[in-house]
């Protein structure tokens, strides 16, 4: 049975390679997402390596999970630590992520891309991973003289001698480029811009006193690393830590991976519709392929086979293509791995072009899925194929198996689509503790459920569809249309695989241009505020970027200005968690930012140590007005704070301190928000316009009216859905390439019917517009499918989250009626093949064809 | 030959050659066969397995090409056309009735005679087309699809098909090879009565001297060439004539 099973995959290689294309696509993109994120990570690590290799003990603040790693500590320190037995050399220095350099045009290098981090330049050669080679000029020695890392002086057309804007702490300034740093024999660091300075210089650009963010230590030869950290563990005062290098090496490479994760999950979930779309079509290749050897596989029957090795038989064969398939599609995915780290240079993350890495688990993994995906969806037509009656080989007709009965095609379908609906349902409007799992499991299992209903509808779908194809295409379009309507089932489930690819793009069109409505509604309620001022400078996802400190006091010189008011933001303890705390100035946060605080709430922010929370915050952690909440924080540690009133919940926080105690708690970098008022009879155009020059000079500042706010937000959105489809975009290829397959091999099984027809007169080009038009139809009936389910799928999920600010609910038509025409378009596509196969028949051999 | 003699030929081929392969393994399976085919007659084309009859039939018909000679209907040298002037000269001067499957399974009785018409965009002349109908007793079956349809029925509606446009000439292969002696007779008896009284021209292929005594004529063929041929024959003198060809 093995070699009858080999022999009949060589003898359909044509019929199988389209199967093969769906199993190639999806474990390429399973494949590839593993490669990428597995080179990153040895990237990450070799680079962390190099990082670390002189590093045996790290001296740091306490602050744990919730602080950036820059909340400094006394200098002093550093004398204690050096004092310890067994250290060879330390370093100490101060590091911030609130600085940026801008180009010769005042605009900050990297933009939106990898951050910029900025140095004290360390002493110790073995303990700095920086390094200037010789001609790269010098380390800076003394104030007004700053570094840069090779690449990013290369990017932004910087030369040693030239004089470069750094904006931090003190806003905008001036240094004297004296040093190009490398990175070991790297010219970037993944692609972030590095600046160092001077320690003392450092500590003033970056607003630290007499103190240090980090102390690097290499121990004596012989000295154990944990020893000499346990050691220096005893003379840290409280609040300052010391780790092992490679313990700090191992938190950095875990947050890496961390994010990595995320990266890779978003991707696995792509390369999941992609194989369950593939699943539809292998599933319909299978059933067409034994429907037509119906006659081969009772001979064998006839010859005396069991129905078991007739399975056997198939389901080896789906083996075979499996198997090839996802070798194959490991190929590919190295391909594609390569494809997204080219992409992901070119919006400038600095990766390097070393090897990829091939992990076995991406083989094991991209074998199990394309194998695995092949047999199971072999199963259904191999039991078929097995009940097949000898007889079949003698008697034409008896290949036509009876049909299931439609209503028990109803029954289970709307069971099916109702068990789908039943998790969506639960995933959506129950609290459980995993409700995307209930929902991607109700999607797929609402889709198998609507392609097990489809046949029922191809019929008359067909005919509406196919309406205007007679009058407008005669006979071609008029058989097109009949021949869409002979095997419902064969037209449904291959118009279902394009179904699945449609609906997640409507869904995803649909949750986009809700979002968009909802935007603006939430823009203009929630900030009254004419401009908003933000830093540009975005590299912690968690906490806002800062604005230096003068830029505020700076705008407020400007009198077509009338109210300006800061926001900032930092992390604290609050009972067992850590949050986000916001600090608003209570005098002027009414006319720029809606609160919706309760009566005096924001006036009694005046005393020191109090808080306003929100309701929901209130409401489940018990707690009343006049309570008392603590607040632990980095700098100040624990205070008692007193909750003066409550606001309705928002976006950014549920805590809001007065900006005095916040500077007395936090370490003052600089705001986040700034909100201004245009002054009376200026129009925030005019105001906008006047403090331009100011925002200019800063060049991490972008100064936003709401109108602008909601265009930005309007463009994400944008991006994001563009990235999505993308990314569903190899789900409707494997399915087109299914109408392409299933079109093929009915091609190949209406051989005499086109050989009479080109016999009685239909041109070559009738024929292939008969082929043109069944495959339009079939594309159109998936889409329209697609459509419905998308629509339904967007509008439940909206509802679902109407809480959390997506108020409405808005299906974005002209996208939708796109989406029709570009599916109708693709069936053009798919039809090609198929259609020159069909006009080159030879009518002779059709004719004679058995 | 004279211009009328030409007006008289509905078809002929001249000295045809078809041969398949190359080499050893070559096989010719028409010869150097010529041959006419009389306006308004009914001719048969005989001869043994292998004797390139179908073949004969198919290079005629312009569904093959010869290697050598020429095939023409009426004055037109077949191998002189391309592809789609050859598909357009099918529809509107050729009719075909084949031995199984001449029906569009999809199509109902109606739509698969009027076929030819509708693929070149026009409508049926309703008087013949009725008058067709009628003679084949297809007018209560009209709306029925192919599967829906005895064997005889079906044929009754491919030589219907065959007949709508009124082509110069309809070749029928076998057609009643696949019915019951009764249809069969049904079926040749109405293809004879076209030619007598609408003055179709009709040659057909088959190995049966019962089927081949409805025709005025029968050419024989043998090793791809003309070796005889018979006018007004009876199965008698056919099947005499066979045996003879045998030994």
């Amino acid at each position: 049975m093995i070699r009858t099973a080999f022999k009949s995959v060589f003898a359909h290689k044509v019929r199988l390679l389209l199967t093969g294309v769906a199993i190639v696509l999806g474990v390429s993109l399973v494949a590839g997402t593993f490669i990428f994120t597995d080179t990153i990570n040895a990237q990450f690590d070799s680079l962390l390596g190099d990082i670390y290799e002189g590093t045996d003990v790290s001296v740091r603040s306490a602050g744990g999970d919730f602080s950036a790693a820059t909340e400094p500590f006394p200098a002093s320190v550093y004398d204690d630590v050096v004092a310890v037995d067994g250290v060879m050399a330390a370093d100490g220095g101060v590091s911030s992520i609130s600085a940026q350099v801008l180009d010769s045009d005042g605009n900050p290098i990297g933009g939106q891309g990898p951050p910029t981090l900025g140095f004290s330049w360390g002493d110790t050669p073995t303990l700095n991973p920086m390094q200037i080679k010789d001609g790269n000029g010098r380390p800076p020695a003394g104030p007004g003289e700053v570094t840069i890392d090779i690449n990013s002086a290369r990017n932004a057309d910087l030369e040693l001698g030239d004089m470069v804007t750094v904006v931090a702490f003190n806003g905008p300034e001036d240094f004297l480029l004296v040093g190009l740093t490398s990175f070991g024999d790297a010219d970037s660091l993944l692609g972030a811009t590095l600046i160092s300075f001077e320690l003392e210089e450092a500590r003033n650009v970056f607003g630290y006193g007499d103190e240090l963010t980090g102390i690097v230590v290499q121990a004596e030869a012989g000295v154990d690393a944990a020893d000499l950290t346990a050691a220096i563990s005893q003379v840290l005062p409280e609040g300052v830590e010391a780790v092992t290098g490679e313990t700090e090496q191992n938190e950095q490479a875990a947050e890496i991976s961390e994010g990595l994760s995320f990266l890779s999950i978003g991707l696995l979930a792509f390369a999941g519709v992609s194989i369950f779309v593939g699943g539809f079509i292998i599933q319909n290749t299978f059933r067409i392929i034994i429907a037509q050897r119906t006659r081969e596989l009772a001979l064998l029957r006839a010859l005396g086979a069991t129905g078991r090795q007739v399975r056997s038989m198939v389901i080896i064969e789906a083996l075979i293509v499996g198997v090839v398939g996802s070798v194959v599609g490991i190929a590919f995915g190295f391909l594609l791995a390569l494809g997204i780290r080219a992409l992901m240079n070119a919006v400038g993350l600095g990766l390097t072009q070393s090897g990829m890495v091939l992990l076995p688990r991406t083989v094991v993994i991209g074998m199990a899925v394309g194998v695995i995906l092949t047999v199971a969806s072999s199963l259904l037509p191999a039991r078929k194929a097995s009940r097949i009656p000898p007889i079949a080989a003698l008697r034409e007709d008896a290949s036509r198996t009876p049909r299931r009965s439609l209503r028990t095609r109803a029954i289970v379908g709307a069971a099916v689509t109702g068990t789908g609906v039943a998790l969506l349902v639960i995933g959506l409007f129950l609290s459980v503790s995993n409700p995307l799992l209930y929902v991607a499991l109700g999607a797929a299992i609402g889709f198998i459920g609507v392609s097990i209903l489809a046949p029922l509808a191809a019929r008359p779908l067909a005919d509406i569809i196919g309406w205007p194809m007679p009058k407008l295409f005669g006979v071609s379009g008029q058989l097109a249309k009949e021949n869409t309507k002979r095997q419902p089932r064969r037209t449904a489930s291959t118009a279902s695989a394009l179904m699945v690819g449609v609906a997640l793009v409507v869904f995803f069109s649909v949750f986009a241009s809700s979002t968009k409505a909802s935007v603006s509604e939430t823009v203009f309620e929630l900030f009254p505020a004419d401009i908003t001022f933000q830093s540009t400078n975005q590299t912690d996802p968690e906490v806002p970027a800062v604005i230096s400190p003068g830029f505020a006091e700076d705008l407020a010189t400007h009198e077509e200005l009338e109210v300006v008011s800061a926001m900032q933001f930092g992390k604290a303890l609050v009972g067992e968690d850590e949050k986000l705390i916001g600090a608003i100035d209570p005098a002027t946060i009414d006319q720029v930012f809606a609160l919706g605080a309760s009566d005096g709430a924001v006036a009694a922010l005046i005393e020191p140590d109090t808080v306003i929370v929100s309701t929901s915050y209130l409401d489940d952690n018990g707690h009343d007005v006049g309570d008392t909440l603590t607040i632990e924080y980095l700098t100040t540690g624990a205070v008692t704070t007193t909750i003066v009133g409550v606001f309705e919940a928002n976006d950014f926080s549920d805590f809001y301190i007065s900006t005095n105690t916040y500077v007395a708690n936090f370490r003052y970098e600089g705001d986040a928000v700034i909100f201004a008022n245009a002054a009376e009879g200026v129009s925030v155009d005019e105001a906008q316009e006047a403090v331009a020059p100011t925002v200019a000079s800063y060049g991490n500042v972008k100064s936003q009216s709401k109108s602008d706010i909601v265009t930005e937000a309007e463009t994400q959105i944008d991006q994001a859905l563009l990235l999505f489809t993308g990314l569903l975009l190899f789900a409707v290829i494997i399915a087109i390439l299914g109408i392409t397959n299933t079109l093929t091999l009915s091609v190949y099984e209406r051989t005499q019917e086109i050989g009479l027809l080109r016999a009685v007169g239909m041109t070559r080009r009738q024929v292939r517009r008969m082929v043109r038009w069944e495959a339009v139809i079939v594309a159109t009936f998936g889409a329209l499918l697609g459509v419905g389910i998308g629509i339904v799928l967007g509008w439940a999920v909206v509802r679902a989250l109407s809480d959390e600010g997506l108020g409405a609910f808005s299906i974005p038509v002209s996208q939708v009626i796109l989406a029709l025409i570009l599916a109708a378009v693709a069936g053009v596509f798919a039809a090609i093949w198929p259609a020159r196969k069909a006009a080159r028949m030879n009518i002779l051999d059709a004719i004679s064809f058995e | 030959m004279t211009t009328q003699t030409i007006t008289d030929i509905a078809a002929r081929m001249d000295n045809g050659v078809k041969t398949y392969g190359e080499g050893d393994a070559a096989v010719h399976a028409l010869n150097g066969a010529t041959a006419e085919f009389g306006r308004g007659r009914f001719t048969a084309i005989m001869g043994p397995s292998g004797s390139g009859k179908s073949t004969m039939l198919h290079c005629l018909a312009g569904l093959d090409t010869l290697t050598s000679g020429a095939a023409y209907i009426g004055d037109v040298d077949l191998a002189t056309l391309k592809d789609k002037d050859l598909t357009l000269l099918r529809r509107e001067r050729v009719g075909f009735i084949f031995q199984s499957f001449n029906l569009i399974p999809t199509l109902d009785a109606q739509e698969n005679i009027v076929l030819p018409l509708t693929i070149a965009g026009e409508k049926p002349d309703t008087d013949w087309y009725s008058q067709i109908i009628e003679i084949l007793g297809l007018s209560d079956r009209l709306d029925h699809l192919p599967a829906e349809l005895s064997g005889g029925q079906q044929q009754r509606v491919a030589a219907a098909r065959a007949l709508v446009s009124r082509p110069a000439i309809i070749f029928a292969d076998e057609p009643s090879g696949n019915l019951d002696s009764k249809s069969g007779a049904e079926l040749l008896a109405f293809m004879r009565r076209a030619v007598k009284e609408f003055e179709q021209t009709i040659v057909m292929v088959t190995h049966d001297p019962n089927t081949a005594a409805y025709a005025d004529r029968v050419i024989f063929l043998e090793d791809g060439v003309f070796v005889d041929e018979m006018h007004d024959p009876t199965p008698d003198a056919i099947l005499d004539r066979l045996k003879r060809l045998g030994a």
